[in-house]
Parts: structure tokens; C-alpha cells; sequence
């Protein structure tokens, strides 16, 4: 019987969904199995669309499409959180299995602070999450850096601090730092992010601290939760997947590459922070200079809700019709997400205006948490 | 942008007036005195690229002659635009030794009785300074809506057919008659009317056209003049409108054919740079609507040319204008269904695309680039002692055109729910009218009633009205002088005044 901290190598049973599994596919498996027990009404996964740089979040009742989700897509930045509160709200006793990275983990978790989702009705499967690349910027990268044609890449991850690429004819890896230092690689926000490991999630799986003749073949589940516990040995008990305790020399090294992830993260921090430190207003007041109003940064944020059917209309310092609108705009949504903003990127990625919101909320919020408890108490994660 | 200035000329201080590192207020139609006045001054600093002039152009001594007059000194330019000498000499000076430098334009510069003019006086000035053929520099049109280009590219104008094949071109006419064959052949190779010109045949010849058949336009609100637009629209016998609501202009006629909307329907667009890029469905039309290449199929089919008309899908139709159109002839939908597309000329399936016009040479039969002499012309109606001010119109982000969509979104109606006219603080002043006070403008065309908007951001001298709105319709005050060459009203600039609206 698994336990609370107890750590496993797991892979489907079933061989398809093994070999189209990202490591093993012991995730789909597992939300295969939730589904066809009725544990959960349904699933949300992320699919391959048109290629492998167009994630697309999908909705499956039927079991047999659980495995069309196999894989991870390194280039969807998504943020499922906000679908899962639509999904919860319009199926109103329906159950929920999830795959989550550390964003949309923390996301549902401020979304429960404000009782927008009941987590009882999710199950969530975590990755571990190193970081995401913007689509657009990954083809430009792969064509321009890896001189590759982005269209005959058929996988793509990112392993042992390399952006590896497999297309037909080879595979290619390039350093993470020296891209990022070019400025391409991982969105901004993930370099700072220091939650790679979900543990708030019910399981947490990763490639990470996976040797042995098991490498590459299955994935390193630790258990998070009860209900983690209960899904992994109902699931063992059935059939579904295979699981074998985790190798103590793969957990040690697991803990290192975290560490070092975490390390990297708070480099990237300092560098952020301290250049927008050193002119703060100017660059906040220069960058959202440029905004057009169109509202994307709110509408797409886990932790906006307005208050008012009337937003879009005007208050008394921002009025309507204004472009750029008064600062005021920014000032109240900065002061509104000031201790719960989880550095997700979405504001930043789907502004039109390519303004560095996150950077500027990112560290209002970690700042703030240097100082002050959030309001609705202190978060069971740290970013 | 890597450190790049940005120079911005209007008569209003938009929001990309901000980002601006040199901001350059000028009354409008001046423009061609302006681009001359800044070559006069590259030219004087020796900042033309003389290798480019010598090697991919000709007529420079030409447009020397004109350029260097003492007409366009900085002084003189000064006094036509209002430009401040210091910020023209300014702007030359970055021009001349910034390079590569691209220039942006649009309506602004095209929407006026000179708009061609102002168009090759750009092209003067980027080919004196080399600024073509090579990335970040360049012409650039920035077209007011997402696919004027791919209309234009289809034929959608009245004197050529697809990618700009003249209709008079016999060999041209042969092959598309060959291509479609009706069996009572063609419109003969004779060019049409532009909408514009068709609406004063309609009023000045009435029985000349008959019918008129418009898609997704409104020119109730849109085009100039709109007295003149009634009263040319009910003289024709029979109009037919196609649109996703019923606009002023759908109104009036005597048939509506209802139409999918953008997310109904798929199909490509062609960006201003050329790219030709797909547009995927994502629902089903409401209702009796239907997709326009349906519409025209099925009436078509009415008129008994079902075979000529045999489409199932948007791609068929595709495949039908690559084959008859040289320049997108190596395009394809599997080819354009990568994120980056393709930009035409692309002549052949092995072809990458075009994403850079003329890196080697022009389109002229010798390839060089031709300069051309041009001097400036004030619009066809200047300010006179009777209307002081000079009216200018255009749009504003929050709304589209005739806002037949736009004003039945309620965040944006929230945002801008009505028109204005904008007026400088001092013109304010002087005609003692205050901010939001209710005016009258008034043209040699007609009047409305408008709230007047005081402000700062436009230009002493100038005033400034959107055109989005039936109920202070700026194109009742709009001049309907056409450009000779391009027929395109002179919607930038005619002369205005405004009265008090005095209780009765
Ligand atoms: C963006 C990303 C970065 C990752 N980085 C690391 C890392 O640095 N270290 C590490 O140990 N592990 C990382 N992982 C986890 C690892 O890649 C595997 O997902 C994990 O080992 C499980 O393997 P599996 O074969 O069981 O998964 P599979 O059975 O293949 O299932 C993968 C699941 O991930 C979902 N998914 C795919 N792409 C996304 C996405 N963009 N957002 C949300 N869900 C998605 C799929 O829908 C599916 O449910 C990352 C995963 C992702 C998605
Ligand atoms: S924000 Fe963190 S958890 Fe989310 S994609 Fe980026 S690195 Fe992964
Ligand atoms: S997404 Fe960007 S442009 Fe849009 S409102 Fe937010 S800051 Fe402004």
C-alpha cells in the first residue's frame, strides 16, 4: 500500500500507451484507469494539434481518447486552471482528473483559497515542470539556432540542462543557458520559477532520478496526497500500471537536479529583479506605456475575478476610451493580485503589446511575501 | 526595438504619438512638401546613398531639380506643415544616417486628392536613401483592414483581375475567359467604374447603372459625402446587400443576402506584407447565413451558370486562383497551412515566397527604380475667411468602420458609445465653445451635430472627427475630390467650421 511520501518507478501496462508515453506513460495510464472506474466523470489533458508547437487542453468522457494525450508538450504554455473552474462550474457534480504542471497547481490552489473550485472534485496528476517554451520563439529557435526546419522536429524536451530537438535525419541538443542568454529558451517567468516539483498536486512525476534499466521508460511518481495513494493502488491492483520502488542513488540524484533547477531559478531572479529594481517606475511606467486596453492580461489570470459586471466601463481615475489607459489600470490589477500572483506568464504571453506584466507582478508578490502574510494566509507552495 | 527612433508625424497625439522619440504635428495635405523639404535636406548633407542611386536608379537629376527648390527649404516647409525647421532638420538628420530605415504610412497619406503623390514622394525619399530591398527598411502600407490586400489581389477592383493582370490586356482577357468558360463568354476587356466614380455616374447619368450588388460594405457611413451617397444609392433600380447585420446601407435594399462572419468561414487573407494566410471556420453560420462563396455560387446558379460555379469548398476555389494567378501560382492550402506561410510573389511549388520586394531589382522592364519629380498641391478645399479650419477623419481603436460590428459590443460601446470632434484649446477658446459642450460643423456638404472634445492632442487649426458614427457622421462634412489617379476621396482633408448650437 502506497503512502504520503512514498516514492515509485511507474509505466503502463498496456504496450501502445507505454511506447507513446512520454516516460513510460504512466500518467496516461493512470488517468486512463480514472476514467474507465469512474473515479473521475472526465479528464483534462493537453493534445497534440496541428504539430508538436500547438498544445491543445481537451476534454475526454471516453477512455479509449485518454491516449491521444500521451507526451509532454514543452511548448504549451497553458494555464488549465480557469478551464477547470468553467468545467466544475458547468458540470455541477462531476469529478475531474487532471494533469498539472507547478502553475496550474498553484493556480487551482488560489482558486480553492477563494472557494472558485472545490479540489475534493479533482484528482490532479502533477509533472514536474523545468519550463515551457513560447511557440513562436521555438520554431524561430529551432530554424535559426539548431538550423533546423522546425516543421521536420517530430519531439522535442529539455534533459540534463539541454534543448534537445529529434527531426528526421538526427537530434540536436543546445545548451539551455547559452540560449537563454540569447534570448531564446524557456518564457521568463519559468526561469524564475522555483516549483518544480508539484507536491501539492496528488502525485508528482517527472523523468527526474529515473536510472537503471528503467531510464527513459518510466516515470519517478512520488505520492502527495491520499487520494494520490488510493488512485496509484487501485490502479496497481487493477492492472493498469506497473510500479516498482523508486532506486535510493535515483532519489538522491532526483534531489539534486531540483536543487540545482532551484538554484538557476533564483539566479535568474536576482538578474530580473535587480535590472528592474534599478529603475522601477520608469520601466513599469515606460512598458505599460504601451498598453492598448484590451483586458487579455485580466481575462486570463487564475486570480482576477473582477468585481464589477461594469470593469469595462469607467471608474473615477480610469476612464473610458483611453489609450494608453491611465496607469491607475495597472496600479489597481497589481494592487488586486499583489500576495497571490503564481508568476504563471499568462498575463505576459497573451499581451498583444509583448508588455513584461509578469515580471511586474512576480516580484510585487515576491516582495510582498518577504514582508507580509497574504491575506488569505500563507500559500502552501512558494514561488 | 534595439534602440531604433521612431519619428511620427499627424495632426493628433495618439497613443503611438507617446512612443514616439520625435513627434511632428503638421496640417494636414502638406505631406508632399514635407518629404520633399527632407530630402532637400539629405541631399544638402550629402546623406543619400549614392552607390543605390547610381546602380538601381534613374531620373535623380530630375527629382533634384524640384527637390532642391528654394520652395522646399526647411523655412518654407516650415510654414506650409507648421513643423517646427528644428524637428524637420532633426528627422532629416536621423533619416540620412540611421540606416536601414523603413517607413510606415497609412490612410493618412493615401486618402487625399495628392494620394498618389504622397505615395511616390515616399518612394522618392527610401530610394535617395537606399531604404529598400533589405530588411527594416522599405514602403510600407499599413492597410486598414486585415485583407484589403487579398481583395486587391483577387481582382476586386475594377480595371484588373487577379494579382493586377489588366482586363484590357487581350491575352490577359483570352486566358481567364478560356479559364471560367461561359458559354456566352466575358465582360468585355474594358475597365469599370471605381465605387467611388460609380456613385457620381449614378447621380450625374441616372439609368446608366442600373444595380448595384454591395458585400460587407457600408458606404451609407463610409464613403464621402453622404447626402451625395443617398441620394446616387436611390436612383438605382435594384440593390443588393450582403452583410452579417442590417447596416444604413442594407436598409435601403431591395434584397439583404445574409453572410457568415469571420469565425463562420474559412478561407485565406492576405496581410499587408503579402502573406497569404489561412482562416480556419470555428462554428457554423446562424441562421438562413451562409458563407459568401455559397451566396454567389447558388446565385449563380440561378442565373443558369451552375457549371461554371461547381465549388464544395474554399480550397477548390483556391486551387483555382493559384492556377490563374501568377503570383500565388506555387501556393497551396497544405503549403499555407504552416504558422508562417507564404508571401506571393511565389511563382512555383518549390518556391520559399517572397517575404522582400525588390532586393535586386524593380519592377520596370530595365529593373530600376524610377525617381519622379513631384510638386506640392494643397488639397482640393483649403480653409477660406467663410470655413477656417481644416478637417481631418479617421478612427479610433475601440471601434471598426461604420461600427456595424464594433457598436453592438457592449465593452466597447462602454468604452466610446458616440463621436466627437476634437478642438484645439486655443480654437476652443476663441469660439468660445467648452469640452463636451454640443457644436455644429459644418461643411460645404452639410452639417452635424457633435460634442466637442477640447483638447491638447490635435494641432491648433485642425480639427479631428471618427467616422464610426450614424448619429454624427463625419462623411456628412467629407469632401468627395477624388484622387485623379487612384480615385480615392480626399477624406483627410476639406474645410470646416463650427458653430455654438444656440437655444431657441
Ligand atoms: C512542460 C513540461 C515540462 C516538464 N519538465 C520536466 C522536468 O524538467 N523534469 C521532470 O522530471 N519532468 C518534467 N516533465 C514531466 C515529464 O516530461 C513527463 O510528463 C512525466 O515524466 C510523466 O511521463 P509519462 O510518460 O507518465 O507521461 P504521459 O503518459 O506521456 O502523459 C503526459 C501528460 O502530460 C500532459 N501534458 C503534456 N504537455 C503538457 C503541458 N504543456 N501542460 C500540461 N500538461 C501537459 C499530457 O496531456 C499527459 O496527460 C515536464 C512535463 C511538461 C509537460
Ligand atoms: S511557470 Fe513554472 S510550472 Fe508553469 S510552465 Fe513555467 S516552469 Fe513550468
Ligand atoms: S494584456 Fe497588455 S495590452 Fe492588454 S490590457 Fe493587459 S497590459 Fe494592456
Amino acid at each position: 500500500m502506497a503512502a504520503i511520501g512514498d516514492m515509485f518507478y511507474t509505466w503502463a501496462a498496456d504496450a501502445d500507451v507505454l511506447k507513446k508515453g512520454e516516460c513510460g506513460g504512466a500518467i496516461t495510464a493512470l488517468q486512463q484507469y480514472a476514467l474507465s472506474s469512474g473515479m473521475v466523470d472526465a479528464v483534462l489533458a493537453v493534445r497534440k494539434g496541428a504539430d508538436i508547437y500547438d498544445a491543445v487542453p481537451t476534454f475526454i468522457t471516453n477512455p479509449a481518447e485518454v491516449a491521444e494525450t500521451a507526451g509532454s508538450l514543452h511548448c504549451g504554455t497553458l494555464l488549465l486552471s480557469k478551464l477547470v473552474k468553467d468545467y466544475l462550474d458547468s458540470n455541477k457534480t462531476a469529478r475531474l482528473g487532471v494533469t498539472v504542471k507547478g502553475c496550474d497547481t498553484m493556480g487551482l490552489i488560489e482558486l480553492a483559497k477563494r472557494d472558485a473550485v472545490d479540489l475534493d472534485r479533482l484528482i490532479l496528476l502533477g509533472v514536474n515542470c523545468g519550463g515551457s517554451v513560447s511557440p513562436v520563439l521555438a520554431r524561430k529557435m529551432i530554424r535559426e539556432k539548431f538550423e533546423v526546419d522546425p516543421d521536420l522536429v517530430h519531439k522535442e524536451e529539455i534533459d540534463k540542462g539541454q534543448f534537445i530537438i529529434e527531426y528526421e535525419g538526427g537530434h540536436k541538443g543546445i545548451k539551455i543557458d547559452d540560449l537563454e542568454d540569447e534570448g531564446y529558451g524557456r518564457r521568463s517567468n519559468c526561469r524564475r520559477c522555483l516549483y518544480k516539483v508539484p507536491r501539492q498536486a496528488d502525485l508528482a512525476c517527472g523523468n527526474w532520478g529515473v536510472i537503471g534499466d528503467k531510464a527513459g521508460k518510466a516515470t519517478f511518481v512520488e505520492v502527495c496526497s491520499k487520494k494520490g495513494a488510493n488512485l496509484l493502488d487501485a490502479a496497481v491492483k487493477a492492472g493498469a500500471v506497473k510500479t516498482e520502488p523508486a532506486i535510493p542513488k535515483g532519489i538522491e540524484i532526483r534531489g539534486k537536479v531540483e536543487g540545482a533547477m532551484l538554484n538557476l531559478g533564483n539566479k535568474w531572479r536576482k538578474k530580473n529583479f535587480e535590472a528592474l529594481a534599478s529603475d522601477l517606475w520608469g520601466t513599469i511606467g515606460r512598458e505599460t506605456g504601451r498598453c492598448i486596453k484590451c483586458y487579455s492580461c485580466i481575462e486570463n489570470c487564475p486570480v482576477c475575478f473582477p468585481a464589477a459586471e461594469d470593469l469595462k466601463g469607467k471608474s473615477r481615475m480610469v476612464i473610458s476610451g483611453e489609450v494608453p489607459p491611465n496607469p491607475m489600470f495597472h496600479l489597481r490589477r497589481f494592487a488586486h493580485i499583489s500576495d497571490s500572483c503564481i508568476n504563471c506568464g499568462q498575463c505576459e504571453e497573451l499581451c498583444p503589446m509583448d508588455i513584461p506584466l509578469a515580471l511586474f507582478s512576480h516580484a510585487i508578490r515576491t516582495e510582498g511575501d518577504s514582508a507580509f502574510e497574504p491575506k488569505l494566509g500563507k500559500a502552501p507552495y512558494t514561488n | 526595438m534595439n534602440g531604433a527612433k521612431v519619428i511620427y508625424a499627424d495632426p493628433r497625439y495618439t497613443a503611438t504619438a507617446r512612443q514616439a522619440d520625435l513627434y511632428m504635428p503638421f496640417v494636414s495635405g502638406s505631406d508632399v512638401a514635407i518629404l520633399n523639404g527632407l530630402m532637400q535636406e539629405i541631399i544638402k548633407n550629402g546623406w543619400e546613398d549614392k552607390e543605390f542611386i547610381a546602380k538601381r536608379t534613374k531620373d535623380y537629376e530630375k527629382l533634384k531639380e524640384v527637390v532642391m527648390k528654394d520652395a522646399y527649404s526647411l523655412e518654407n516647409v516650415s510654414k506650409i506643415s507648421g513643423i517646427p525647421v528644428e524637428s524637420l532638420k532633426t528627422a532629416a538628420e536621423w533619416l540620412g544616417t540611421t540606416k536601414p530605415g523603413a517607413i510606415l504610412y497609412s490612410m493618412g497619406i493615401t486618402q487625399h486628392t495628392v494620394g498618389v503623390d504622397n505615395v511616390k514622394s515616399v518612394a522618392n525619399i527610401q530610394m535617395l536613401l537606399g531604404n529598400l530591398g533589405k530588411p527594416g527598411s522599405g514602403v510600407n502600407a499599413l492597410r486598414g483592414q486585415n485583407n484589403v490586400q487579398g481583395a486587391c489581389d483577387m481582382g476586386a477592383l475594377p480595371v484588373v483581375f487577379t494579382a493586377y493582370q489588366k482586363v484590357t490586356d487581350a491575352a490577359v482577357h483570352k486566358k481567364f475567359a478560356d479559364a471560367w468558360g461561359f458559354p456566352d463568354g466575358i465582360c468585355e476587356p474594358k475597365n469599370g467604374y471605381e465605387v467611388t466614380v460609380m456613385m457620381d455616374v449614378l447621380t450625374d447619368n441616372p439609368g446608366e447603372l442600373k444595380c448595384m450588388y454591395i458585400m460587407g460594405e457600408n458606404p451609407m457611413l463610409s464613403d464621402p459625402d453622404l447626402n451625395h451617397v443617398r441620394h446616387a444609392l436611390e436612383s438605382l433600380e435594384f440593390l443588393v446587400v450582403q452583410d452579417i447585420f442590417l447596416t444604413e446601407t442594407a436598409e435601403m435594399a431591395d434584397v439583404v443576402l445574409p453572410a457568415a462572419c469571420y469565425a463562420e468561414r474559412n478561407g485565406t487573407q492576405t496581410s499587408t506584407e503579402r502573406r497569404v494566410q489561412m482562416w480556419r471556420k470555428a462554428q457554423d453560420p446562424p441562421g438562413e447565413a451562409k458563407e459568401d462563396w455559397q451566396i454567389i455560387s447558388e446565385l449563380a446558379a440561378k442565373m443558369g451558370y451552375a457549371k461554371q460555379f461547381p465549388y464544395q469548398s474554399a480550397e477548390e476555389i483556391f486551387t483555382e486562383v493559384a492556377a490563374v494567378t501568377p503570383s500565388y501560382h506555387g501556393m497551396n492550402y497544405e503549403r499555407l497551412s504552416k504558422p508562417e506561410a507564404l508571401h506571393w510573389p511565389c511563382p512555383t511549388l518549390e518556391h520559399p515566397g517572397t517575404p522582400i520586394l525588390h532586393k535586386e531589382k524593380f519592377s520596370h522592364p530595365d529593373g530600376l527604380g524610377i525617381f519622379t519629380p513631384i510638386e506640392w498641391k494643397p488639397p482640393a478645399e483649403v480653409p477660406d475667411a467663410e470655413y477656417p479650419f481644416v478637417l481631418t477623419t479617421g478612427r479610433v481603436l475601440w471601434h471598426w468602420h461604420t461600427g456595424s460590428m464594433t457598436r453592438r459590443s457592449a465593452t466597447l460601446d462602454a468604452e466610446v458609445p458616440t463621436g466627437w470632434i476634437e478642438i484645439n484649446p486655443e480654437d476652443a477658446k476663441a469660439l468660445g465653445i467648452k469640452d463636451k459642450e454640443k457644436v455644429r460643423a459644418v461643411t460645404r456638404r452639410g452639417s452635424v451635430e457633435v460634442p466637442a472634445k477640447v483638447t491638447k492632442d490635435i494641432m491648433k487649426g485642425i480639427m479631428f472627427m471618427p467616422f464610426h458614427f450614424a448619429e454624427c457622421a463625419a462623411n456628412i462634412l467629407t469632401n468627395n475630390a477624388l484622387d485623379p489617379i487612384a480615385k480615392i476621396p480626399e477624406f483627410k482633408a476639406c474645410a470646416v467650421k463650427v458653430e455654438k448650437i444656440m437655444e431657441a
